[in-house]
């Protein structure tokens, strides 16, 4: 026929031919959801910065502190796909909370977070064998996979040449080469994440026969009474049986009666028999693994030292590690204390301009005044703190993104396991020395629950910027006058900044001894290759810590301090013209002071002394402001603390003794060391260790130890003459 | 392979730097057991120590590890001739 293909119409369809019903439009798919996976330092979270960009939602899995983070990737059609960021893992078996979590949104035991419809693997390509352990376990899950091969750059370096196409092949997924630092094969990951049929992996590894029948057991029972499809209940059967030790997290569903019974059956007979299939199974895995990788990996790994061999020849050397670790934590905390003086100077005229406009735009009254000293004095004494909060997370995120991070851990695990802990801790309690907030926040890196726990515990104790304002006032005091040596000051800083630090190492031998006793003393921790620091990066990590510092720390605080505005005013003074000293002294927290004196006497303190440790609980450097109050100094310069401290020494107990002695100054400062006053912290602790039980605990031991070395303290300086 | 007499065995800690052992045993609790083997330097792994006696600094497959004390006296190892790397 000639032309093109004849197009029949409805009306020339012959009779007994009946119509096609009209087309309906298919119901709207869901876009699939991903899930990435990969062992610590694959470059995963690179990867998923890189595909997500700040389309990303930050959050916690509901009961369990791991973080949640959420993104959208866009398909080639501009169909946007979820990917769901899990914790880095070397496998499936659960040894910390972050594994859990990884493990049970894997196996869809989350009610919160539905089963992935797709795995994205990202590895390491120069260490391909190891990567492809956790891959092994996934493949066995039965959901479409794709791996992303990442660091090629790195491995090219190393002399490692893998055969992406040959692993393709072997595995039978898609097998995406890329180097995600360098924004290389994101083209073709999101291809392959918008096909709409991805092939199931070639997977045809065998357990070892020993071990099927309990597999087959487990895995029909999980079918039949916790409701798995069949793969994934064999994925998990093998799991059950094999990892003794795993670590449940809230928020996992539990399992059947009947599995437990099962379970339990078999682990007791291999436990008569002395077999330990976990070894055995393992061994299998990477027996497979080999065998896949045997034409994949084409050139080995060059013998002779790398870069990072030779750095780590010093930084990790006995010797001269550490004169580098002081040098560099010197500068850090150099740049934190003096690059942060501009802008927190600048964030404080603008509140106080801010709370100027506000005192002349409204009348005068307690909304006015609620605005002025609760809302933005609350606000302000959270924002100031930002530009160190800023450098602190800056120079972490610089540290951990070299890689020099796990060699500072490394080093410091020596000292760090003489109290019990692990070179993990040290991270946390560095951070401890800007903000107890982020750094309690941190600790969400240490495996080991126990070692967590009392990390959270002592990390207050090391002496936070915000100690830092009544540090400077105490020591003006005791060593008053521009003829003091600078050195004498430093020194009598730095013995708090010890004291502090020395208090936290000596809790922590306790604790770990006592209440968080036992736990895993070992440390395995993979150092990774050294590699220049990604600055958008760390960029994006310090806009993200700075971020949930304010809205943590800053919603706590502005109730509080709203709260205690309430106390320091209300009732109010029968004279209408009273000063701002009668009036607090009237208030509640006056009253508060008064009931406390005879507590806190003996440590030398007075009642408008009590005032100031009770409005401490906003936050430690409220102390000064309210000093200021307390005193009648209108205007309090936290450099210049002259008229204050005039003002100060002036006072006197009624039999005329000055109260403000150098002894009583020093003990002050000492109370603010071991004392825990910041209730933002304490709602932290709370969140993070699920529970009121530890942050009172906190509250008490540390208050307590604050009472009681000041007693001894001042009690001793009294009977010496001082 | 036969066995290593236990008495030729020495914790990766007393391996001296720039010496390679073949990991031979796993002491220690289970889980600490399964990680190791999970991580790749179980049993049969070469374990080449960089530095140290008490944290110990290894190369394994070309991944740098650092292990602790304890976790260094819990993995035995057969010291291998210097060709053995």
């Amino acid at each position: 026929m000639a032309g093109g293909p004849r197009r029949l119409v409805m009306s020339q369809l012959p009779a007994h031919i009946t119509p096609p019903s009209p087309k309906r439009p298919a119901p709207a798919e869901r876009a699939p959801v991903y899930a990435m996976v990969g062992n610590p330092n694959c470059g995963k979270t690179t990867l998923f910065n890189a595909l997500t960009g700040l389309r990303q939602k930050v959050g916690n899995y509901p009961g369990v502190t791991v973080e949640k983070k959420v993104g959208i990737a866009y398909s080639q059609h501009g169909r946007p796909l979820q990917v769901i960021d899990l914790p880095g893992a070397y496998s499936l078996a659960a040894r910390s909370p972050d594994e859990a979590v990884l493990r049970d949104v894997l196996l869809g035991r989350r009610e919160d977070t539905p089963q992935p419809d797709r795995i994205i693997c990202v590895v390491d390509a120069s260490n391909l064998e190891r990567n492809l352990y956790l891959v092994h376990q996934i493949l066995d899950l039965g959901r479409p996979v794709i791996v992303a091969l990442n660091m090629m750059d790195v491995a090219a370096k190393a002399g490692v040449k893998v055969d992406a196409t040959e692993l393709e092949r072997v595995l039978g997924v898609p097998v995406i080469p890329c180097e995600a630092v360098h924004g290389k094969g994101l083209m073709e990951l999101r291809l392959a994440m918008s096909r709409v049929e991805l092939p199931l992996a070639k997977h045809s590894w065998d357990v070892p026969a020993p071990i099927a029948p309990a597999v087959a057991e487990l895995q029909a029972s999980l079918v039949q009474n916790d409701g798995r499809n069949l793969l994934i209940a064999r994925a998990e059967a093998l799991l059950l049986l094999t990892d003794f030790d795993t670590v449940r997290v809230a928020g996992s569903k539990q399992l059947s009666d009947r599995t437990h019974v099962i379970l339990a059956q078999w682990r007791e007979r291999w436990t008569a028999e002395q077999t330990d299939w976990s070894a055995v199974l393992i061994r299998s895995r990477y027996d497979a693994i080999q065998a896949l990788c045997k034409n994949v990996i084409l050139r080995g790994r060059d013998s002779k030292p790398s870069v990072s061999d030779r750095i780590d020849a010093v930084l990790c050397h006995s010797v001269w590690g550490w004169f580098v670790f002081f040098a560099l934590m010197g500068a850090m905390f150099f740049s934190i204390f003096s690059l942060a003086e501009y802008p927190m100077s600048w964030i404080d005229g603008q509140v106080a301009s801010l709370a100027d406009w506000v005192k002349a735009s409204m009348g005068e009254g307690d909304l006015r005044d609620l605005i002025t000293d609760g809302v933005i004095a609350g606000v302000g004494g959270v924002v100031i703190f930002l530009p160190q909060i800023l450098i602190l997370f800056f120079f972490v995120g610089l540290l951990e993104s070299t890689g020099y991070m796990a060699r500072a851990a490394f080093l410091m695990d020596r000292p760090m396991s003489k109290v019990g802990l692990n070179g993990r801790s040290f991270i946390p309690l560095l951070s401890g020395y800007a903000c107890a907030i982020p750094a309690i926040m941190a600790t969400r890196t240490i495996e080991n629950h126990r070692d967590r726990l009392v990390t959270i515990l002592v990390t207050p104790l090391m002496s936070c910027s915000a100690r830092l304002p009544v540090y400077l006032l105490m020591i003006a005091m005791v060593l008053p006058g521009e003829v003091v040596p600078p050195l004498q000051k430093a020194g009598l800083m730095l013995l708090m900044y010890a004291l502090g630090t020395g208090g936290a190492f000596f809790f922590a031998w306790i604790f770990k001894r006592t209440l968080a006793k036992g736990g895993s003393p070992h440390m395995i921790m993979e150092l990774p290759a050294y590699q220049r620091p990604h600055f958008f990066e760390i960029l994006r990590h310090m806009v993200e810590r700075g971020w949930l510092f304010l809205k943590n720390a800053g919603t706590i605080i502005l109730a509080i301090s709203m709260v205690l505005w309430a106390l320091t005013t209300y009732p109010k003074h029968e004279n209408p013209d009273a000063t701002s000293t009668e009036q607090i002294a009237q208030s509640y927290a006056g009253r508060a002071g008064h009931a406390i004196e005879p507590l806190i006497k003996p440590l030398g303190f007075d009642w408008r002394v009590g005032i100031g440790l009770i409005t401490s609980f906003a936050a430690r450097e409220v102390f000064v402001s309210s000093m200021g109050v307390i005193f009648g100094v209108e205007e309090i310069d936290e450099e210049d603390t002259t008229p204050l401290r005039e003002k100060m020494s002036q006072a006197q107990w009624p039999d005329g003794a000055p109260i403000f002695t150098p002894l009583v100054c020093l003990t002050l400062m000492i109370y603010y060391v071991f004392a825990m006053q910041c209730m933002a912290t304490l709602a932290v602790v709370k969140r993070e260790t699920n529970s009121w039980r530890w942050p009172l605990f906190q509250t008490a031991y540390m208050t307590g130890t604050a009472w009681i070395v000041c007693f001894i303290v001042y009690q001793s300086g009294k009977l010496l003459g001082f | 392979m036969s066995a290593t007499p236990f008495q030729e065995l020495s914790p990766l800690c007393q391996l001296p730097a720039g010496s390679t052992g073949r990991v031979c045993r796993l002491t220690g609790d289970d889980g600490f057991c399964q990680r190791v083997r999970e991580m790749g330097f179980g049993e049969a792994a070469l374990i080449t120590k960089i530095s140290g006696s008490v944290t110990s600094l290894c190369l394994v497959n070309g991944t740098r590890l650092a292990l602790n004390h304890h976790a260094a006296m819990n993995i035995l190892v057969e010291r291998l001739p210097a060709s053995a790397r």
